[in-house]
């Protein structure tokens, strides 16, 4: 029977990831933390109680459609006279199928809510621990994220790549700047809205170091398929000295390639929405770029971050994600291949 | 009976119709990354894009709904509200009113937004690309009232703090001076 | 005395019926009646309080800088007009400019010249007041860049020039500090201490500190880096600068800094408390008054707001923004600094005059400086340690709540705080603050300070914004509306002894010119509608009224004319941040325009015209 159980299960979660294609980690039952295994336990509650009821339903209403009906009252003859005649033992009989199947049901229900609500609570009960508190402000089409610190100077602004230290609960505070997104990590944690004007707060932690593929679960816009997030769980020492390594400012570049790119991406449309620290560029409306090189992809989880899909994105954003914000730059391919390079030192 | 048929026929006729009057209203084209009409790089310099040179009197995105709420966005994001404000001015001269200085034709108005203007317009050439330009460009002048009132935008994602551009009044553009250039009075000697 | 004074203020203020927390309204706040006295009399003797005597010197009859002494008095020992005759002053001589943008310069009166720096394009005129109808004996014109109009925040103003060794000094819009021979109209020497593509301006009217020409820059809506320069009087070279954002190395401070409180102590302070590399364009300009104190060698002046106006986008106290300084003015080391606003939240700039005092305290005399910030609470602070000796409100304020003197923390009211995506509600003071750049002046006749002033409140709502190099980078959309009572602006007579306002008089419009006290106990003020008014420095009662061809934002000064007789000069011309819907021909529809003022100051343009006419007054 568990066998079964598991084989469908399976099913189900292999037409679900179907559509995953670059990272094949977006698997709620492929859990890696807390929050995600009290969800997929709870899923292994609910699925084989909901299958047996689903068996029982349909078993039930098959035997109800194919049997013979027996009237409830008869009309029999009785010294000549017609007589109405009502079968009270089989009435009792009904009723008790009925309150008993009302008592199976409501319990079945209980027990679920309960089970339910358990895991409702613990997925937002906030952690006691030392925590990592992280803001996500999510924009069409991309996540910014950003570590504060109680030394302003060390908050680190990111985006579309949230590193996490293994075993230590991260607290989330999402909001956004346009549109209603969704943030959902399905190895590590639940969904939750990112709604303009508000704030609302998730926890989650990793337990087992790893490369975790989220996705923006609330339409938002065209490209609303194409807006991912990654989650990398490191061990601490590796955590912190990412942390650390992204709180420099961008190296200036040695070669004269890179910094010709330099001037270009400071001399074009780069400039009006970008950030890249220790730069005259201080801009966001689009992710910030200071250490773009150290991310592993482009365009919110799209591409890979090659040399190649740098400028194929730049050149032409729109053929890769029609209706992303970020328009085409039309350079001559030295200073393209000049860009390109600047933006690969950005460690 | 015969009338019933006659009934159902002119109903028939009628979906028809109306199914063929929908398809002749064409869907809103939203262009993500062709070149709008006249942003050749030859057209792209002011004194060649005037308004008789294939552009229409709107610009190529006055009647386009997406390209000016495109428009508005950018607006904000290139920090031209710092300046104009929501169209009221404040350290740049107000865009909802029917005075212009450098000119109210879309044609002017690329030019102004790319080339700058001598009395503190910054020029945003090769910072904003043609298109984006153009987007603005039909923003600017539906923040006067100008272009289509069924493409211009009717809300605001920001506090209110002026009607919607949809709801203002059309009024003729006028050319101003610009603003003018002191001549202090002679200088005595004593 | 001072119990039977606060005895007296109880009294007003249970009359004026102040129903609202008094720790943040002050009395009178929300009268409606133009002339509100909260104290009836006034000792004969004043409140005691008296302009450092070391920072003020005997009356010469001249006025060589825009504050008139070093303490920032603004008060003329001439007693010529007075409350007797000022009834029957009539203009003498009048001159028009020919520019019609914000005049919210000081005349400044040498020997028997008066020199006037009009707005952008900058002209400095020099009169011959020995001549008939005060010629113009020179015109010089330093031919600022056209572009530098577009870098100016509100409006194109000078707040005006400074005399000292045969020079007058004064800064051009596009960041040129300009040296011209008092006698014939010569440049000596010209120093280009910034950069407009950067978005910085300057408005600043320079303090002359021995030979040290002290100026700053403005700036602090477009991104820039502040600073305070003190170049060289002689050559105009400059010898330091103190930023007000980086390292201490840079922000002058060393091991002479001592900060009273615990809140402003630390190791690079101007790096540490501003995420990534937002310090190098985090504002804190230099664009209001300094003042001198001789004896303690000390010059004392306030930074700007920080930028953005967004304050989510830079999170921490962002030091040293809204923060007020005392320096060495020879080497420009800071002594000591007080920050107002950590992590100012509704553009509460800190530039705002002191004006320098001694008063009794505790049974001895103390001597303090006396500073009406932004944020609504009037602070003495001790010259000396840069202790707040008291914060007291001279406005209403719901953006905070008071000021703990122990540990000199602002108490903020979270619920005035601005998140991103919402809209905040009735913000008092608004943007412009309590009281913005329009000094104040102080009368030792009667021991109070004239304090003009505006009475505003606002909506904002902050919007995510970009640093474009040369653009604004401001990130709030504002909409102001009148504070309680319905006027829009406040002649306030502050005793500065016991911390409390003794008169003041409504005015339907922001009073946005500075005050002028006279030994004639006369204080003069200009209003937005073109008034010029002179009231009773004693009981607040107008005395006399002109009218003026445009909206009066100007300075007015006082002082002995080569004939012997006393004169009072101001500019007319309205224009300024509250005036800029005028000056600048703004659109009244868009609430939100010139940064949320012209929302209300809808009705500015029935009531004025543009001008710029110099105005001198005296009795026939």
């Amino acid at each position: 029977m568990r066998r079964a159980m598991r084989a469908i299960a399976m099913m189900w979660a292999v037409l679900a990831c179907a559509a995953c294609s670059l990272h094949n980690a977006q698997n709620a039952l492929d859990a890696a933390g807390p929050q995600s295994s009290r969800i997929a336990g709870l899923w292994w509650l609910m699925l084989p109680i909901a299958s047996v009821v689903w068996v029982i339903v349909v078993a039930v209403m098959l035997w109800g459609a194919a049997r013979k009906r027996s009237p409830r009252e008869a009309v029999e003859s009785r010294g000549g006279s017609d007589v109405l005649v009502r079968d009270d033992a089989r009435d009792r009989r009904m009723t008790r199928i009925v309150a008993a199947g009302v008592i199976v049901t409501a319990m079945t229900l209980f027990l679920m809510l309960i089970a339910d609500f358990r895991v409702g609570q613990a997925l937002t009960m906030a952690p006691s621990t030392k925590v990592v508190p992280i803001k996500i402000l999510g924009h069409q089409f991309w996540w910014e994220v950003q570590y504060p610190d109680s030394v302003p100077n060390k908050t680190v602004i990111t985006a579309n790549e949230i590193h996490i230290p293994v075993g230590t609960p991260v607290v989330m505070e999402l909001s956004s700047l346009d549109v209603i997104h969704s943030f959902w990590v399905p190895s590590l944690t639940g969904k939750k809205d990112l709604l303009p004007g508000y704030t609302r707060s998730l926890w989650f932690r990793a337990d087992t170091p790893g490369v975790y593929r989220g996705q923006c679960a609330e339409f938002c816009g065209l490209e609303h398929a194409k807006m991912g997030i990654l989650v990398i769980a490191q061990k601490q020492q590796d955590f912190d000295a990412w942390r650390a390594q992204q709180l420099d400012t961008a190296a200036t570049p040695s070669d004269s390639l890179a910094q010709h790119g330099k001037n270009v991406f400071l001399g074009t449309t780069c400039v009006m929405c970008h950030t890249i620290g220790g730069t005259a560029a201080g801009a966001t409306t689009g992710p910030d770029l200071t250490h773009l090189a150290s991310r592993q992809t482009i365009a919110a989880g799209t591409l890979q971050n090659t040399d190649a899909n740098l400028y194929a994105w730049i050149s032409d954003p729109q053929r890769i994600k029609p209706g992303v914000l970020m328009p085409a730059t039309k350079l001559d391919p030295r200073d393209m291949q000049a860009l390109v390079a600047y933006l690969r030192h950005l460690k | 009976m015969c009338s019933r048929f006659a009934d159902r026929a002119l109903r028939a006729g009628l979906v028809v119709l109306a199914v063929a009057a929908l398809a002749a209203c064409p869907r809103e084209r939203r262009t993500f990354h062709d070149s709008p009409p006249a942003a050749s790089p030859a057209a792209e310099s002011a004194k060649v894009v005037r308004s008789d040179s294939g552009v229409s009197r709107q610009g190529p995105y006055g009647e386009n709904a997406y390209a000016l709420n495109q428009g508005k966005q950018l607006f904000a994001a290139f920090n031209c509200v710092g300046c104009h404000s929501h169209g009221g001015g404040g350290m740049g001269p107000p865009l909802m009113d029917s005075a212009w200085i450098y000119g109210f034709e879309p044609a002017n108005i690329y030019a102004t937004i790319a080339n700058g203007r001598p009395n503190g317009m910054p020029s945003f050439k090769n910072r904003i690309t043609p298109q984006q330009t153009w987007e603005l460009v039909a923003y600017v002048r539906a923040m006067s009232g100008q272009g289509s009132k069924a493409a211009r935008t009717n809300r605001s994602d920001e506090m209110e703090v002026r009607s919607a551009e949809a709801q203002t009044t059309t009024e003729k553009p006028v050319l101003v001076a610009p603003p003018p250039t002191v001549t202090p009075p002679a200088q005595e000697h004593p | 005395m001072r119990l039977s004074t606060s005895a007296l203020c109880i009294a007003a203020l249970s009359v004026t019926g102040c129903g609202l927390d008094s720790r943040r309204t002050p009395a009178g706040a929300e009268g409606q009646e133009p002339h509100i006295v909260l104290q009836t009399s006034l000792p004969a003797g004043g409140t005691g309080a008296h302009i450092d005597a070391a920072a003020t010197a005997p009356e010469d009859g001249q006025w060589i800088r825009p504050a008139k002494d070093f303490a920032s008095s603004r008060f003329s020992g001439l007693k010529e007009i007075n409350t007797s005759n000022v009834a029957s002053l009539k203009p003498a001589w009048t001159f028009p400019t020919g520019v019609k943008r914000g005049q919210e310069a000081a005349p400044i009166v040498v020997g028997h010249m008066m020199y006037v720096v009009t707005p952008y394009p900058n002209l400095l005129y020099a009169f011959d007041l020995s001549k008939p109808g005060a010629s113009v004996k020179w015109m010089y014109n330093p031919k600022p860049l056209t572009s530098s109009q577009g870098e100016a925040c509100c409006d194109v103003v000078n707040r005006g020039a400074s005399y000292a060794d045969g020079k007058i000094i004064y800064a051009t819009l596009d960041n040129n500090v300009v040296a011209v021979d008092a006698d014939n109209g010569k440049e000596v020497w010209r120093t280009r201490v910034g950069d407009i593509n950067k978005g910085e301006t300057m408005t600043i009217a320079p303090l002359i500190v021995k030979d040290r020409v002290i100026v700053g820059n403005s700036g602090g809506e477009m991104g820039v880096r502040g600073w305070l320069k003190g170049l060289d009087l002689k050559t105009g070279a400059v010898k330091w600068t103190a930023l007000t954002t980086g390292p201490d190395s840079v922000v002058l401070i060393g091991p002479s800094f001592k900060p009273f409180y615990e809140k402003d102590q630390g190791t690079d302070l101007g790096v540490q408390t501003w995420p990534g590399t937002t310090w190098q364009i985090g504002g804190g300009g230099v664009w209001g008054w300094i003042s001198y104190d001789p004896s303690l060698d000390l010059i004392f002046y306030g930074t700007s707001n920080p930028g953005p106006w967004n304050p989510e986008q830079r999170p921490g106290d962002n030091k040293w923004t809204s923060t007020f300084f005392a320096r060495r003015p020879e080497t420009g080391e800071a002594i000591w600094a007080y920050q107002m606003n950590p992590h100012d939240l509704h553009d509460y700039d800190g530039v705002n005059e002191s004006i320098l005092l001694d008063i009794p305290w505790k049974g001895s005399r103390r001597g303090i400086l006396v500073h009406p910030d932004r944020n609504g609470y009037m602070y003495a602070l001790d010259r000396t340690t840069g202790e707040v000796v008291y914060a007291n409100p001279y406005v209403h304020i719901t953006s905070s709540d008071s000021v703990n003197l122990k540990t000199g923390e602002l108490a903020l009211n979270p619920t005035k705080e601005p998140k991103l995506g919402k809209t905040v509600r009735d913000v008092c003071p608004a943007a412009p603050g309590g009281k913005d750049w329009q000094p104040s002046s102080f009368s030792p006749r009667t021991g109070l300070m004239y304090v003009p002033h505006q009475n505003l409140c606002m909506d904002e709502q902050p919007t995510a914004v970009s640093y474009i190099s040369g653009t604004p980078y401001v990130g709030m959309d504002v909409r102001m509306k009148p504070g309680i009572g319905g006027n829009r602006g406040f002649l306030t007579a502050w005793n500065p002894v016991t911390g409390r306002p003794v008169w003041r008089i409504a005015e339907p419009f922001p009073v946005w010119s500075g005050t002028l006290a006279t030994a004639g106990d006369v204080v003069f003020y200009g209003t937005m509608e073109g008034w010029f008014k002179a009231v009773d420095a004693r009981t607040g009662a107008l005395l006399w009224k002109y009218k003026t061809t445009s909206g009066i934002i100007g300075q007015p000064v006082a002082y002995r004319g080569p004939d012997g007789k006393e004169y009072i000069a101001v500019l007319s011309g309205v224009g300024g941040w509250s005036g800029a819907i005028v000056a600048g021909g703004l659109d009244p529809r868009d609430s939100s325009a010139a940064l949320g003022f012209v929302g209300v100051m809808r009705d500015l343009p029935t009531v004025t015209p543009k001008g710029g006419t110099l105005y001198v007054f005296s009795l026939r």
